[in-house]
């Protein structure tokens, strides 16, 4: 009873919680060993975060002082910018072609080894060594084997297949960056998409064996929306990766050949750290954020339809 | 309170007394430099030779990648935190003279004549009628070439004052099969054309790719790969296989580079190699040439050090250590021999070469967005050369992206 009278005291007057001595004292501290972490986030993602919006406002060239310019950064980025709406496209295009082979094929080979009697988890380890190669490293690797007259083409003369070199053609050049980043990047969402197959209740599966379901339907009716939650994380997070990608095209192409696989986040380093022009890589920066916020949203916005929580 | 802040500022300013006072003692100087790991040796020992001569003065150099160099130094020089000893490209001057000293003031005190430095890589490392740095190295851009290879298809070797005809026998005659004649890259798309008389900026020093004259020059290059298929596409990528690669290795007869590739380059192949000037066009014989060097930092605080430094650099026992190992070919033209001696000892004629395409240089036209020019060539030359667009569209579509 007491307890009931102290709980509605609480909740019927809660700008008193912080009345009280003792709790603000424990905030003290909570907020003294907090404090390693806070300053760095303060100074390494906040004031940076503050800063890059300031500078997108300014013609800021690192060499100089900055001069405040108002939108004109972002009603150049619009609508002079000639290469603007191509770089969207190809982050655009990357992305979904990305997203859909990664998902599809990260998907198809965790529920291959969920279903391997035996050596499951050396296939685990083998799907994830890629994730912690270094993605400059892995990068070289794959433009010396697609390389104008390297590896890759020595195969497919070898095969007589007439196909152009790679990095040379326009489409082409966009897929060996697809398929280097898959290479990298799919291991990741296997051993997670793996290990959430691993947690389905073999009993739900056993009841529908039961019940006459089929391989297929078990996959479909009770696998598949049981992970789901996994499955929507796996394909937000990767969605944002491809978003930013820039390793790959910064080592394999350069965003060439022409602008075929030039990125938002090729686009950022380029006008940035090559042509000096912070202010303006500032404003596609934040195109670029506005954006994956943008499609984030939506993300979870379509989860409500297809994501199953267990509660 | 009145008190105490006098007497804080009396402290101040005697503590910044005292420190002047131990700095000219004993003043030590940031020297910024790209290079590798295996130079670091190199640069200590030239180090050393400041503090030889100057035994108050030492220098500490930070060696950084070439790529990272670039990206680093305006971040460096905008924060503050710049060397006192800045390296400098040639190319890369119109971007960056602002955060160094003007010399000439330096020269006047002591009566410094900079004749004892190639004329050409002397106006590099200039802008706007003032030197902002002296020169470590330089050299024009030229032909590498396969000797074994012409021999055995029967070609003479080429002449100072070969023409673009010359060489375009030479590479239609050295195809053969799935070896190249000539393997290009982006930069011959500026070297090639000035060489064939082209300008690509207008009077005005600013970029005019559009003009017939480059035009027609940078098709003459392109429809090598083109037309004749003697030479292959270049990839927009880093470091992709290189000409210089496909050199070494026998897969192309020639490529373009310059007298600092010329040590790496000749350890790399197991043939004879020779050295050419590029082919002229119509007109005669002009070649650009680039270089290094190392000028003061404008907000150095130890200017006048930094200066005494930058003669013992750029000076002539300096010159002989880096050209005797082979790194450079010297902008200091007495010590030019030690180079001659090491890195082009199997290279027969480089002397002769090198002689007349400095007797026959021109001034390398730059400006601030050069860099990016350079960049969008590498980018975009690919889709000329495989057949995608045309040289025109490539040109324009350049030129357009451009600030100017």
């Amino acid at each position: 009873m007491a307890a009931i009278e102290d709980m509605t005291e609480v909740t019927s007057r809660p700008r008193s919680r912080w009345g009280n001595r003792l709790e603000r004292r424990e905030a003290r501290t909570a907020l003294f060993f907090l404090l390693p972490g806070l300053i760095g986030m303060v100074l390494f993602l906040v004031v940076p975060i503050i800063a890059s919006v300031v500078l997108s406002f300014t013609n800021w060239k690192l060499l100089g002082t900055p001069e405040f310019v108002g939108f004109s950064n972002y009603v150049r980025l619009f609508t002079a910018d000639p290469q603007f709406w191509p770089v969207l496209r190809n982050t655009l295009f990357f992305t979904a072609e990305y997203l859909v082979l990664n998902i599809v094929i990260s998907l198809g080979l965790a529920v291959w080894i969920s279903s391997l009697k035996m050596g499951q988890r050396w296939f685990r380890v083998v799907f994830f060594l890629p994730t912690f190669t270094p993605g400059i490293a892995v990068a070289i690797v794959w433009m010396l084997i697609f390389a104008p007259d390297g590896f890759f083409d020595f195969l497919m003369r070898s095969i007589s297949v007439q196909i152009p070199s790679m990095l040379t053609d326009q489409t082409l050049a966009m897929q060996a960056v697809v398929i280097v980043s898959l290479w990298a990047g799919v291991g990741y969402n296997t051993v997670l998409f793996n290990a959430a197959l691993d947690m389905v209740p073999q009993s739900y599966l056993e009841a529908a064996r039961i019940d006459g379901a089929n391989a297929w339907q078990r996959f479909w009716k009770i696998r598949l929306p049981l992970i789901s939650p996994t499955l929507f994380f796996g394909t937000v997070m990767t969605a944002i990766t491809s978003l930013q990608v820039f390793d790959q095209i910064y080592v394999m192409t350069r965003g060439g050949p022409g602008n075929a696989t030039a990125t938002l986040g090729y686009a950022i380093y380029q006008r940035g750290f090559q042509n000096f022009q912070m202010g303006y890589a500032s404003t596609i920066a934040w195109v670029m954020f506005a954006m994956i916020m943008a499609l984030t949203a939506v993300q979870f916005w379509l989860q409500r339809k297809w994501v199953h929580y267990d509660s | 309170m009145k008190l105490s802040t006098v007497l804080a500022a009396a402290f101040l300013a005697s503590s910044a007394l005292v420190a002047t006072a131990h700095a000219q003692d004993k003043v030590n100087l940031t020297w910024q430099m790209w290079g590798d790991e295996k130079d670091t040796a190199l640069w200590t020992s030239l180090a050393d030779l400041v503090t030889a001569e100057y035994p108050n003065i030492t220098v500490t150099p930070q060696i950084s990648g070439w790529t990272d160099y670039w990206t680093r130094l305006p971040v460096l020089a905008s924060s503050g935190q710049i060397a006192d000893l800045v390296a400098m490209q040639s190319m890369r001057m119109p971007s960056f003279y602002s955060i160094l000293e003007p010399l000439d003031d330096h020269f006047a005190s002591d009566k410094f004549d900079t004749s004892v430095f190639e004329s050409s890589i002397i106006a590099g490392l200039g802008h706007d009628g003032k030197q902002y740095a002296l020169p470590y190295d330089v050299g024009p851009w030229m032909v590498f070439y396969n000797r074994d290879k012409f021999a055995a298809a029967g070609l003479a070797e080429p002449a100072l004052d070969w023409t673009f005809a010359d060489f375009k026998a030479a590479a239609d005659k050295l195809t053969e099969g799935e070896n190249y004649g000539y393997a290009n890259q982006a930069f011959d798309f500026i070297a090639g054309p000035v060489a064939l008389g082209a300008e690509y900026f207008n009077d005005d020093n600013q970029f005019d790719l559009t003009n017939a004259g480059y035009l027609g020059a940078v098709s003459q290059f392109v429809d090598l790969t083109t037309v004749d298929k003697a030479s292959p596409v270049f990839a927009s990528g880093a470091g992709a296989v290189t000409a210089s690669g496909r050199f070494a290795s026998g897969n192309a007869a020639m490529y373009i580079d310059g007298p600092w590739s010329l040590i790496s380059t000749q350890g790399a192949v197991d043939f004879k190699m020779g050295v050419a000037p590029l082919p002229r066009g119509e007109g005669p014989s002009r070649f650009i040439t680039a270089g290094s060097g190392w000028g003061i930092s404008a907000t150095s605080q130890h200017k006048e050090e930094a200066y005494k430094a930058l003669q013992i650099l750029t000076g002539p026992k300096a010159a002989e250590i880096l050209a005797s190992a082979g790194r450079a070919l010297p902008g200091r033209l007495a010590a030019q021999t030690y180079w001659y001696d090491v890195a082009a000892k199997d290279v027969s004629g480089t002397r002769e070469v090198l002689a007349y395409m400095f007797e026959h240089s021109t001034p390398f036209r730059l400006n601030q967005y050069w860099n990016e020019f350079e960049n969008l060539l590498t980018q975009y030359m690919p889709l000329a050369l495989n057949g995608d667009s045309t040289t025109e569209a490539v040109l324009a579509d350049i030129q357009n992206q451009l600030p100017f």
